[in-house]
């Protein structure tokens, strides 16, 4: 096992990652901005090294001085967690080349999944269902045309370099095409730097199930089933759970072999996740793998008894999976509400000094957060102040749970979404398990 | 307590190789830490920040800004050297004289050495990092008096 990590990055993952780091007897390195010198990350950490003024691309994104402060305290391996350096295959690279152990999988796989028109062809070729579209982003508009009459309307266009939203338009009818294809590339170029789009059928009201996997040094491979994640602004995640409401057994094990499958294509190790689409006839459709330890791995690990951190420090340092396929259980219900630091109605940031908190706790309650009396949330990063997690024998006592906890949770100083949450936790749609990517314009446009 | 005196005890610090001190004297009292990065903390603390004391970058900046002394501050993250060589010359001593764009030190950062050059004018009034030393962003490597 490694004797001393350093992660690089902030925030509620950073204490998770510490954290595992903690439990596996691991020393820790903390980098942080001049923003972050007060943040729990550093004060949890053994080490601590500053990186840069507070914009990410001067410190969080600096891959030489994060290779540097690797060096400098003699650490053996880097976490990147999520976001950031997470996904870029340049810094898994120079983490190689330095001799730094990236916790992750190789830089190879990061890279064939990072392009988004590539990986639905590597699922194509493996026997996994994609949407029907373009197999190469279309640069013209007549090959735009000609493709979406044989997708069949309604399309929607998507950036290949990228997500998040950015660089997609759903077009009804081939009078819209035109149009949507130039701003959609527009925006692709402004964000990704790549003005690449493809087209694919568009699902009018799917579900977004994704599928943790776990690929060891040693070959094998096994999932621990799907998260649902359906609940989503602006294709940012607000609510998940796990397992899904929507799925059966055989489908869940349908789906989490071709899940692994893909995986395995890429050449796959450590941790990763495979995302899809699944309609109500119970058609699924491979969307995109992400290649790193996600935001939402809790609801998994409150299912599955399993420690997804520790087990990609055990995986990297070459370790076998902790467990074979048949014998990963799911025992009972987890849901997670992500409490961002952001105006319940309208979502716009909110940072400022957090003056009073207090967590809500008991049975089947997990706080994942950096928040502290007197934290001020700085204005440069995401918003995300705490994940607040629960578990149930089933989804209702799930439910009554974190309608419990939410009300318990209180954070002053800053506003948060928790209202929204207890809004979403009592919706009759949500009661009954009727959640897909358009329950929160439902929510929405009912108020 | 005055800067004279405050220079006194961070000299001392140095050449005994002190990491904290503190000292009480007529009923005033100064705790003058100088963590080296890399190096453990002290122990864990409560959830609170650590609020009241200067955080450890800034104590020798502010007693300098004080003074009028100008921090050159390291603008990466690498192993602060004094030479370009072991057994060289240092490119600076206390009380040297210096220019904008004279080379201060040496920085390296993975595998390569980069040099550090003067933002002002001046005289080299104190070098607060030491040869072979980690040092991170925006550390404060030498104080200078300015001309």
């Amino acid at each position: 096992m490694f004797s001393k990590v350093l992660i690089a990055n902030r925030g509620e993952i950073a204490v998770r990652i510490i954290r595992a780091c903690r439990e596996l007897g691991i020393r820790t390195v903390a980098v942080f901005s001049q923003a972050d010198a007060d943040a729990m990350h550093v004060q949890l950490a053994d080490e601590s090294v500053c990186i840069g003024p507070p914009p990410p691309a001067q410190s969080y994104l600096q891959v030489p001085r994060i290779i540097s402060a690797a060096e400098i305290t003699g650490a053996e391996a880097i976490h990147p967690g999520y976001g950031f350096l997470a996904e870029n295959p340049q810094f898994a690279e120079v983490c190689e080349n330095c001799g730094i152990h990236f916790i992750g999988p190789p830089a190879s796989s990061i890279q064939m999944m990072g392009d988004k028109a590539a990986a639905r062809r590597l699922a194509a070729r493996n026997g996994v269902s994609v949407l029907p579209g373009t197999e190469h982003p279309v640069r013209e508009l007549e090959e735009a045309r000609r493709a979406a009459r044989e997708i069949g309307y309604p399309v929607i266009i998507k950036a290949s370099a990228g997500g998040g939203g950015k660089g997609m338009r759903v077009v009804i009818n081939p009078e819209g095409l035109e149009s949507a294809l130039a701003t959609a590339a527009a925006e692709a170029a402004a964000a990704f730097g790549d003005a690449g789009v493809y087209l694919e059928r568009f699902l009018p009201d799917p579900r977004h199930v994704e599928f943790q996997i776990l690929i060891d040094a040693h070959g094998q491979g096994i999932h621990l089933a799907e998260r649902d994640c359906s609940i989503q602004r602006r294709h940012q995640k607000l609510v998940e759970e796990a397992p899904s409401p929507g799925l059966n057994p055989s489908l869940r094990q349908t789906m989490g072999q071709a899940a692994l499958s893909v995986a395995r294509a890429a050449g796959y190790r450590n941790a990763g996740t495979v995302e899809f689409l699944l309609d109500e006839r119970g058609d699924f459709y491979f969307m995109e793998m992400n290649t790193r330890i996600q935001v939402e791995h809790p609801v998994t690990e409150m299912v599955t008894g399993l420690d997804l951190v520790k087990t990609q420090f055990r995986i990297a340092a070459g370790e076998p999976l902790p467990v074979a396929q048949e014998e990963v259980r799911l025992a009972g219900h987890s849901l997670e509400c992500r409490i961002n630091a952001e105006d319940p109605d309208r979502f716009l940031p909110s940072p400022g000094k957090v003056t009073n908190l207090r967590l809500p706790g008991g049975p089947g309650v997990r706080v994942d957060s950096h928040a502290y009396v007197g934290y001020i949330v700085p204005p440069y990063y995401d918003s995300l102040l705490a994940k607040l997690i629960v578990h149930g024998r089933d989804r209702d006592e799930a439910i009554a749970r974190m309608q419990r906890a939410l009300d318990e949770m209180l954070i002053q100083g800053v506003q948060t979404t928790i209202p929204f949450h207890q809004k979403v936790l009592r919706h009759p749609d949500f009661l009954a398990g009727k959640t897909s990517t358009r329950f929160l314009e439902r929510l929405t446009q009912e108020q | 307590m005055d800067l004279k005196e405050l220079k006194a005890l961070l000299r001392l610090m140095e050449g005994n190789d002190v990491e904290e001190l503190e000292v009480e004297e007529g009923g005033r009292r100064v705790r003058i830490r100088r963590p080296v990065p890399g190096r453990v903390p002290p122990a864990a603390m409560n959830p609170a920040p650590p609020a009241a004391t200067a955080s450890p970058l800034a104590l020798p900046t502010a007693a300098a800004e004080a003074s009028g002394l100008i921090p050159v501050e390291s603008p990466m993250v690498g192993t602060f050297y004094r030479a370009l060589a072991p057994g060289a010359e240092p490119y600076v001593k206390e009380g040297d004289l210096i220019q904008k764009g004279t080379v201060v030190c040496i920085i390296e950062a993975m595998k390569l050495m980069n040099e550090i050059e003067a933002e002002v004018k001046g005289r080299v009034a104190r070098i607060l990092a030491e040869n072979g030393q980690p040092v991170e962003f925006g550390q404060t490597l030498f104080l200078i008096e300015p001309a």
